[in-house]
């Protein structure tokens, strides 16, 4: 027996957890992308369409058309989050996951592979949600690079978040808790059905103090052209928050929380 | 690149304690020559599994130094280190969201090898272990037995030069038994170094050419299972066993 050439063989490891982790995606596909799929359409259609003729314009903007990038995002932001906790945990749980964790890879590779399921289902969530969007509701798309920008950046961020969870998790209700009690509750605060302008104090500064809602807000000015905040600021905290989730992440990874003993 | 003449594995005052003061390891050394069969032999709790996967990165010694022929196990060379160990887990534990083959193959990948290779490598432990009927089944829908045997099919297929198994035959029947020990014993002839860990006294002494026992988290005797014999004055390797324990 000999031992196979050294070439690359982290990197190769790196793609191969990848396409695992995206495999899992497409394969669950009626678990892992109808749902909020299908959740977001309803909220178009029924605060949107429906609900939509009793607001009318928010910030110059038909109702339904001002609720698309929001519904979005919360969508990239809850799937990204919600894939990786759950993979990691689950793989953890079953023990599979010491096949990579005592493989070559080390942390900068296992995250790099982890993260690629969040972020594919995720970006797929969103850009389904967008064109299935487009059905009930004529909306522009302004500024493109800033949508991806933000989108992205939404993706990264909650997808190294849920890395994070379910490193350290120890059971599911962990997870839901992360879940439903912070991260739902800051999306639905983030203003992604109402404008910031029609808030008095504190609802007004207790939203500012939201990061989601500056990722909603550069969605949103991806997508109408508008923002109630400068779009570099919005944008800056996006990819920073990201930033800060992906070390946060890495140092996990690097400790070895819940992989290593 | 792996060190040439360095053993397969050297430890050197390992120690591990667990949070809550349980000490697994307590400066254990081990020597373990290239392309040995190696028995380590202890009652549960004695650290058997804690070496283990000190050795394969899955548990991090707080002191002392490993080396997997000549790399270290920990920390830079890890990589190497890694690469030339093949590991079976005592429990089964199969990805359940890929099929058999798919799983064989990434486990490949996981391990530096190309796609290529690694489906051609994939297909060779399918038929070696009698897996081929269930290449396109998923892990959880296999017997006990098969899923015993994806395992070490897995721990195979990168062509590792240290292959450890850590109880490879627990609760398996006698006839799955005996093929692994077939398998185990070719691999072995191939030149593959072996770290075998059992519960079963008589597999270590029919199958293994030196054994160790551990206890406390040292090791407290190593050698052929004859001398071992002659130096406790033992029949078997079993009285050995219960002496080292104290029965």
């Amino acid at each position: 027996m000999t031992t196979a050439p050294l070439a690359a063989p982290r990197w190769r490891g790196v793609a191969a957890l990848a396409e695992r982790e995206v495999l899992r995606v497409l394969r669950l596909w009626t678990q892992t992308i109808v749902p909020p799929v299908v959740a977001a359409v309803l909220f178009i259609v029924v605060f949107g369409v429906a609900l939509g003729n009793s607001i009318r314009v928010i910030d110059g903007f038909p109702y339904e058309q001002f609720i698309v990038p929001g519904l979005v995002l919360m969508g990239v932001a809850t799937s990204a989050f919600g894939n990786n906790a759950t993979s990691i945990y689950q793989a953890r749980n079953d023990g599979f996951i010491e096949d990579p964790a005592s493989s070559p890879m080390g942390p900068t590779q296992l995250l790099l592979g982890y993260l690629a399921g969040g972020v594919a289902r995720s970006l797929l969530i969103g850009g389904l949600t967008l064109a299935a969007a487009r059905i009930f509701v004529d909306y522009p798309v302004e500024d493109p690079l800033v949508l991806a920008a933000a989108l992205i950046g939404t993706s990264l961020a909650f997808s190294a978040l849920g890395a994070v969870v379910g490193l350290h998790s120890t059971g599911w209700e962990q997870q839901n808790v992360v879940g439903n009690l912070v991260i739902q509750p800051l999306v639905f605060l983030g203003g992604v059905f109402y404008s910031i302008e029609a808030l008095s104090q504190p609802w007004r500064a207790l939203t500012h103090a939201d990061p989601i809602f500056y990722m909603v807000v550069a969605a949103r000015h991806g997508t109408l052209g508008s923002s109630e905040v400068p779009v570099a600021l919005s944008l800056g905290i996006t990819l920073g928050l990201a930033a800060a989730m992906l070390i946060w992440a890495w140092v996990t990874f690097i400790r070895g929380v819940g992989i290593r003993t | 690149m792996i060190a040439d003449g360095a053993p397969a594995l050297a430890c050197e005052g390992v120690h591990k304690t667990f949070p809550g003061g349980v000490e697994a390891l307590a400066g254990l050394d081990l020597a373990i020559p290239e392309g040995s069969f190696f028995g380590l032999l202890g009652p549960n709790g004695a650290g058997k599994t804690t070496l283990i996967r000190s050795v394969v990165g899955l548990t991090r010694p707080d002191a002392g130094a490993i080396r997997v022929f000549g790399r270290r196990a920990w920390g830079e060379g890890a990589t190497a280190a890694r690469r030339a160990i093949g590991y079976a887990p005592q429990e089964v534990a199969l990805d359940r969201f890929v099929p058999v083959r798919e799983s064989l193959t990434l486990h490949g990948r996981y391990f530096g090898m190309s796609r290529a290779d690694a489906r051609h490598r994939a297909d060779e432990m399918l038929i070696a272990f009698d897996l081929s009927a269930k290449a396109d089944d998923y892990a959880h829908h296999l017997s006990g037995g098969m899923r015993r045997r994806l395992l070490l099919a897995r721990a195979l297929l990168h062509r590792p030069r240290l292959v450890i198994l850590d109880e490879p035959t627990a609760g398996v029947d006698l006839e799955l038994r005996y093929d692994l020990w077939a398998y185990i014993r070719s691999l072995h002839a191939d030149g593959s170094t072996i770290l075998l860990t059992t519960h079963y006294i008589e597999e270590a002494e029919a199958l293994c050419e030196r054994v160790a026992f551990i206890r406390g988290g040292r090791i407290v005797a190593d050698g052929p299972p004859s001398d071992l014999r002659e130096r406790f004055g033992a029949a078997r390797l079993e009285d050995v066993y219960l002496q080292l324990v104290g029965r």
